[in-house]
């Protein structure tokens, strides 16, 4: 299975903790695996290695709406959870991570939930939101690997 | 000179031809040109002024220059009086006209009225409940927030009325595409325009853009996270676009599946927050009195409701705009018509049902 998508895997990986305790802690894989105390640079292989990651605040709604829209296209992304009171260290690291690929709001205005796919920043539930309607949403995860039809 | 009689009266000579009366002041002012001369004029007329009444001494002047030709011609005079008689009669009819215009104008207006007084008072019934346990020390902010969306409210219902008329005459008038395209794109701009106003109101008070007590009963009896249901919308818009093309077919099929998936989703999303706001309320220990912790908790949690109207208000913008993408200018102008005549007639039914007559009790 890994064969047939070479360098985008959907395999968990198992941080270590080294370096700066990021505020980006637990993260989720599709299913469900718990993995404690990301780093930065685990934050930044977790994204480039999944083709679609979803960050958001514990228990938010909007995060759960944004997980029904992709599932129901077939993708499985992973959710990685912003620790409590953390979540401006967590839109910082994420610009950073981001790249500017896509609005994210315009002048690093990141809000949460965050989706990012094929190792670029996608944007915020509008965005998630305004594509899927529009019928742009299932190309962009179909190019970066996230749907397997 | 010749002496007045009686019919001619110099002032209304005044009256009735003063700009030709004012030339010929000055005309003869000017080639005078000595002014010994123009005062010899004044002094003649003043002699005049003695003799007649209520009269300004501009129009003595001007009028005692022309006594000699207006005396010459009596019939004249008679058919310029019969002139001013028809155009005083012509005036007093437009008049009456524009009188019993404004009365009808007034008669619907005090109907109109009445239809509100009686929505408002159903709901201020409601108002009262929604007021009554939330943002208590911000009373003020609160009310004025939603006052003014109210009287936006009533204004923008006002102009969607408009503009449906003017789509229905401009579609049966066969106007050109391009001043179609113009009506299509004000009548999805006024919906966007609601949308804002929407948005805005919910952060003074979301409870209130919710429970939808802004709209009329019917409408209420529909609305799904504060507004309508794009999927609704759509149901309701498709049977009044045949002909559609193959592809149309296809890509509103697809839209169709894309705002159901988005609706549920949005769904199960409010699903997951009442779950959340309740365990919240409930949680803690009930043999002590202060519930202030769990309380201040689910009050946090419940501002998520205000991206719930702004995500679903999202929703049913782009459901509009993938809409008026996929259909031509024609067919985007008869689903917006039909669209707004559907509402139209939501609220006319809320009416009828609020005025329909009591049920008779039984002896």
């Amino acid at each position: 299975m890994q064969e047939a998508i070479p360098y985008k895997s959907y395999s968990t990986t198992r941080a270590t903790a080294v370096g700066s305790r990021s505020p980006l802690l637990n993260f989720l894989g599709g299913g469900g695996g718990v993995v404690a105390n990301g780093s930065e640079s685990s934050i930044r292989k977790l994204v480039e290695e999944n083709a679609v990651v979803v960050f958001g605040r514990r228990g938010c709604c909007m995060c759960h709406v944004v997980m029904r829209l992709l599932l129901g296209h077939g993708a499985n992304p992973v959710v990685c959870e912003v620790e409590e009171g953390k979540e401006e260290a967590a839109i910082g690291e994420l610009s950073r991570i981001g790249g500017g690929g896509g609005d994210g709001g315009g002048g690093g205005g990141i809000q949460l939930p965050a989706v990012f796919v094929g190792g670029k920043m996608f944007g915020g539930l509008d965005r998630v939101m305004s594509t899927h309607i529009s019928g742009e949403l299932v190309p962009v995860l179909k190019d970066a690997g996230a749907l397997w039809l | 000179m010749n002496s007045p009689t009686p019919q001619f009266v110099p002032s209304r000579l005044g009256i009735y031809e003063p700009i030709h009366q004012i030339g010929i002041w000055g005309e003869n002012f000017k080639s005078n040109g000595n002014p010994n001369t123009s005062t010899s004029v004044i002094v003649e007329v003043d002699n005049k002024l003695e003799n007649e009444s209520e009269t300004t001494s501009h129009e003595m002047l001007t009028a005692s220059n022309n006594y000699e030709q207006e005396a010459s011609k009596p019939i004249d005079k008679i058919q310029r009086r019969l002139a001013q008689n028809r155009e005083a009669a012509r005036k007093s009819r437009l008049r009456k006209k524009a009188y019993v215009q404004q009365l009808e104008n007034s008669r619907l207006k005090l109907i109109q009225l009445e239809q509100e007084l009686q929505r408002a008072r159903q709901q201020g019934l409601y108002m009262g409940g929604v007021l009554e346990g939330s943002h208590i020390g911000f009373s003020g902010t609160v009310n004025s927030g939603i006052a003014a969306f109210e009287m936006e409210y009533g204004r923008w219902v006002d102009v969607q009325h408009r503009q449906i008329c003017e789509l229905r005459t401009a579609l049966n008038a066969h106007i050109s595409d391009i001043e179609l395209r113009i009506l299509v794109e004000s009548g999805i701009g006024h919906y966007f325009e609601l949308f804002r106003m929407k948005s805005t109101v919910a952060k003074a008070d979301v409870f209130y853009v919710i429970s939808g007590v802004w709209k009329t009963s019917a409408e209420r009896f529909f609305s799904w996270i504060g507004g309508f249901r794009p999927s609704e919308l759509l149901k309701v818009l498709v049977p009044q676009l045949d002909p559609l093309t193959e592809q149309q077919i296809l890509e509103v099929c697809n839209l169709k599946q894309s705002c159901q998936q988005a609706e549920d989703a949005l769904s199960q999303g409010m699903e997951k927050l009442q779950e959340t706001v309740s365990s919240t309320v409930a949680g803690g220990p009930v043999d002590e009195v202060s519930y202030i912790p769990q309380v201040a908790t689910a009050m946090e949690k419940l501002e998520a409701l205000v991206s719930f109207v702004n995500q679903a208000d999202h929703l049913r913008q782009e459901t509009l705009q993938q809409m008026s993408r996929i259909l031509t200018t024609r067919q985007a102008a008869r689903g917006l018509l039909a669209l707004g005549e559907y509402f139209h007639r939501l609220r006319a039914l809320s009416t009828l049902w609020a005025t329909r007559p009591p049920e008779p009790s039984l002896p």
